[in-house]
């Protein structure tokens, strides 16, 4: 593959539930930078309930940034661009904005393929509102009931191994079939069939008039392999069909874009897996988007990746139901100061009410970052019931190794200082080893994933360009002590600076300065039951070419898994140390 | 156009215009320019949900091919229970009925689908107006002129009764004994509720809505098994009802009003409301549905620290301030009754009109 791009400019666009943003990428020295951003309220809801206006607005936003013009009189994008000073030569657009898509899931048995039709579920942005199977006790009709009371946006047929029996899979068919001749045409769902391929044509034939069918790649080939990706690719493009039918403004960023208007999860995804492709591959690598409306959590191991979008966890409108997930003192434990549980449901209601308003106190501060953490628990814990055996840690109380950790979304990229952001992905992640942790302040990751298919290398530059935040490189000891026993003895030889070394205890959460661009090597003693990742516990090393980042370089000794005072107040004194130990306040 | 104010109306009369639908297509009964009252049928559909699967060849004793031979009824055919859908078939003049009153959903593969008629779905006009519009299958929309508080949160329930304000001042909370006989059957607006009591002493008397500035989050689940409408103007918590809402509701003591407390959902354009027609000669305006986010437009405060203040846009500043809690947002510059000139985030702000 070249390296020498062969488009200039580069416009990408992602539209939320709150907020749309615009990003302008273009060649500076023979690579592609991050030359303006830009950030409008979102006009997907009301009063407009048309994302062109907040669209028109971010534009507005970079034309005043860079003087470059980016639509016509006819309120047209210009593409490609017109010389120098207007326009654009590709665009790519991401969108998260509107309700979730209404989806029936049938298929034959629930442990196997409804299983996996779940998990895919899960990672398109898609509301399960009813499941039938072969397996269902209910009579025929009672499935059709269920289904036409639903009201489902798209039904998700799934089942069957490649080449596998028939009859069973054309019965399930056949219930969704009757449940289609009933639902008048205008509001009639569409119909995804991802299950036996060899059964594609008889399942289009059977349907017949009754449902718009689209085939998409069996999303379980045999009993053994699920392989979601061709599936979840399939799927989007009918979900786009979906959202552009109910969100105005939609279908002209789809044309603008060439048709590939990307979900935002898939467009994180996508770099998610390519970085995983040349990190490491030892670690994983896993993003963590913690948005308004939904979290989604993209892990790759050896360039395959693992995504889940938990439509039901997200700091807006859904964050009521992080309490079917979890009881309130998983959320009040994170909170360095005393909020009542009445106070804290209250203001979970109400941020669910006015999902686009930001915290003006420090009290309302902990309390979002205290809710941010505990989001990204719960997401983290469903989402790795997916990862591979092999992969992911055999304890579920642990973290696999992970290099690095890329984590956006509204509330971790206005926190006030990096140790707030540094702070929360900690407590909420957990990370074992040595990982850096990466903040996206600007939404960058969606857009490059969404720009990697029409210029591979944009991508690659512009992950490189430092659009990115680093956070710090963290290293954190797997093993159980006392509080005060020494953990490790660490030797830092800065590339240009003074040496510095010292010994963490048990507790601790050390942060040594390093910036982002400094270099040094750094040499790990772990005590004998301590592991940071150089073979085993007690193992020592040294890591060559050590940067930091906008916090530090951060030694995390208070074990793995973290287990905080029961005693609230000793709690609280502890979590307000800690934000102080990393300068997250004065 | 300029930034955009999301916005919450408590007007004292504007012209009301409101959609009601059927779930599914079915008959509209209202015609247009017909005056309709709250409690009026203007829609009905076939709701049952309930459907038959009936195997005919069975049913017939015969081959699936051979069932269209002996159906004497067609997809859409109305039957009463017993009436013959298929047959006499040989001998013993074997024949497939009607299960029950219904109709003949869809036949296929020798396969009928029965949709069993249960109680229609009769669709009530919630508030007493004109019909200005009606599709003649699904949807009425009617227009009336009165007043008009939008909340933030529903019960998920509707009715229409007698205004009843029994709270003093504007952080009253709601206690049991203020819920006396002589409100049996109204639309008791209060202010803060924190005690399932007055619920259940509310449905005790049969109340036809119960209207709050707010309520404790924790009461929601009684509060959506409750058989009556209830809104709250503000959110949750303990937040005293906007002093906009409180004149309006008080000055309308003893008025009839229709409350609506479908749950908000922004996307379906759904937001629950408090609507008291008002005889009027004059036409009303349609209210503002854009509010620019300019000076002299009046707002209201939707978080701490001055969380329900209103106040007045004095400038929208070019430059983001920095918050106590260090949050660096875009903000504007607002004339906040009892706080004198502040600064708010403009994302916390919203235009009342």
């Amino acid at each position: 593959m070249s390296s020498i791009p062969d488009a200039e400019t580069l416009l990408a666009v992602d539209v939320g539930s709150i907020n749309t943003r615009a990003n302008l990428f273009d060649i500076v020295d023979g690579r592609y930078r991050l030359v303006a951003s830009a950030r409008a309220a979102s006009t997907a809801g009301p009063p407009l309930y048309d994302i062109r206006e907040g669209v028109r607005q971010a534009f507005d936003q970079v034309h005043a940034i860079t003087g470059r013009r980016m639509i016509d009189e006819a309120e047209s994008l210009i593409l490609p661009s017109a010389g120098y000073g207007s326009g654009v030569d590709v665009f790519v657009a991401t969108t998260s904005a509107g309700p979730n898509v209404r989806t029936a899931l049938a298929g034959l048995m629930p442990s196997v393929s409804l299983a996996s039709a779940r998990r895919l579920a899960a990672s398109a942005s898609l509301q399960v509102v009813c499941e039938i199977s072969l397996s269902d006790r209910r009579r025929r009709e009672e499935q059709i009931d269920q289904i036409l009371a639903a009201r489902p946006d798209l039904v998700l047929i799934v089942g069957g191994t490649d080449g596998g029996a028939a009859s069973a899979l054309m019965q399930v068919v056949d219930v969704v079939g009757l449940a289609m001749g009933l639902i008048p045409e205008p509001v009639r769902p569409r119909v995804v069939y991802a299950g036996n391929r060899h059964l594609g044509a008889s399942v289009v034939d059977r349907l017949g008039d009754r449902a718009h069918v689209t085939l998409a790649p069996n999303v379980r080939p045999d009993l053994e392999e699920e392989d979601a990706a061709p599936t979840r690719h399939r799927l989007a493009e009918t979900l786009a069909d979906i959202r552009s039918a109910k969100i105005v403004g939609l279908q002209e960023l789809r044309q603008w874009s060439g048709g590939h208007l990307l979900p935002t999860p898939d467009a994180f995804g996508r770099i998610i897996r390519y970085l995983s492709r040349i990190h490491d591959p030892d670690k994983g690598i896993l993003g963590v988007d913690l948005g308004a409306s939904r979290t989604t959590i993209a892990a790759a191991f050896e360039g395959e990746l693992y995504l889940s979008v938990a439509s039901d966890l997200g700091l807006g409108a859904p964050l009521p139901s992080l309490l079917e997930h979890c009881a309130l003192s998983k959320i009040t434990r994170w909170l360095p100061i005393e909020v009542r549980e009445s106070r804290l449901r209250d203001y979970m209601y109400n941020k669910s009410l006015r999902p686009g308003t930001v915290p003006a106190l420090l009290e309302e501060l902990h309390i979002e970052y205290a809710l941010a953490r505990q989001l990204i628990r719960s997401a983290l814990f469903d989402a790795r019931v997916g990862w591979p055996a092999g992969k992911d840690s055999k304890s579920s109380l642990l973290m696999p190794p992970l290099e690095p950790v890329i984590a956006g979304g509204g509330v971790l990229a206005r926190a006030p200082r990096p140790g707030y952001a540094t702070l929360a992905l900690l407590d909420a992640l957990q990370p074992t080893g040595i990982t850096t942790l990466i903040l996206d302040p600007h939404s960058l990751t969606p857009s490059v994933g969404a720009a990697a298919g029409p210029l591979p290398m944009a991508a690659v530059h512009v992950l490189e360009s430092g659009g990115l935040v680093r956070l710090a490189t963290v290293v954190s000891p797997v093993g159980r002590g006392r509080i005060g026993q020494t953990v490790l003895q660490y030797r830092l030889e800065r590339e240009a600076g003074k040496s510095e070394e010292g010994e963490v205890r048990y507790g601790q959460l050390m942060c040594l300065p390093l910036s982002s661009t400094e270099k040094g090597r750094l040499i790990l003693r772990p005590e004998h039951g301590y592991d940071v990742g150089f073979g085993g516990p007690g193992k020592a090393g040294a890591l060559r070419e050590v940067t930091g980042g906008a916090v530090g370089l951060v030694i995390d000794a208070r074990g793995r898994p973290l287990e905080l005072p029961k005693d609230e107040a000793s709690r609280r004194e502890l979590n307000q140390k800690w934000l102080w130990d990393l300068s997250a306040v004065e | 156009m300029t930034d955009l104010l999301p916005i919450t109306h408590v007007l004292p009369l504007a012209a009301i215009r409101r959609e009601r639908r059927l779930a599914m297509p079915g008959v509209i009964l209202a015609r247009v320019n017909q005056k309709v009252q709250a409690q009026d049928v203007i829609g009905e559909a076939d709701h049952s949900l309930r459907h038959i699967l009936i195997d005919l060849a069975r049913g017939l004793g015969v081959r699936e091919k051979e069932v269209d031979r002996y159906l004497i009824r067609e997809k859409g055919d109305r039957l009463e229970q017993g009436d013959i859908i298929a047959g006499p078939v040989g001998f013993a003049r074997r024949t497939v009925r009607a299960p029950r009153d219904g109709r003949v959903a869809s036949i296929l593969d020798g396969q009928l689908l029965f949709e069993a008629l249960g109680e229609p779905y009769r669709l009530r006009a919630g508030l007493p107006g004109t019909v200005v519009a009606t599709d003649e299958t699904r949807s009425v929309t009617i227009e009336t002129s009165g007043a008009l508080v939008q909340a933030v949160w529903g019960n998920g329930r509707q009715d229409f009764g007698v205004m009843r304000v029994v709270c003093r001042d504007a952080a009253d909370r709601l206690q049991t004994d203020e819920l006396v006989l002589s409100l049996r059957g109204a639309v008791i607006v209060a202010c803060i509720c924190d005690h399932p009591a007055a619920l259940h002493q509310a449905r005790e008397m049969a109340v036809r809505g119960l209207v709050l500035s707010s309520m404790a989050s924790d009461l929601i689940p009684l509060a959506q098994r409750m058989p009556y409408p209830i809104v709250l103007i503000e959110g949750f918590g303990e937040i005293p009802l906007s002093s906009p809402a409180f004149r309006l509701l008080s000055s309308n003591n003893g008025r009839e009003a229709a409350v609506d407390a479908r749950p908000w959902r922004p996307y379906e354009d759904q937001r629950p409301e408090v609507i008291i027609p008002l005889p009027t000669a004059r036409m009303a305006d349609l209210p503002d549905e854009f509010v620019q986010l300019e000076p002299r437009v009046q707002v209201r405060v939707l978080r701490a620290p001055y969380q329900g203040a209103m106040g007045v846009i004095q400038d929208v500043m070019a430059q983001g301030m920095t918050y106590p809690s260090g949050v660096l947002a875009r903000s504007a510059k607002v004339d906040l009754e009892g706080f004198g000139l502040v600064t708010v985030p403009i994302a916390n702000l919203e235009a009342l009109r």
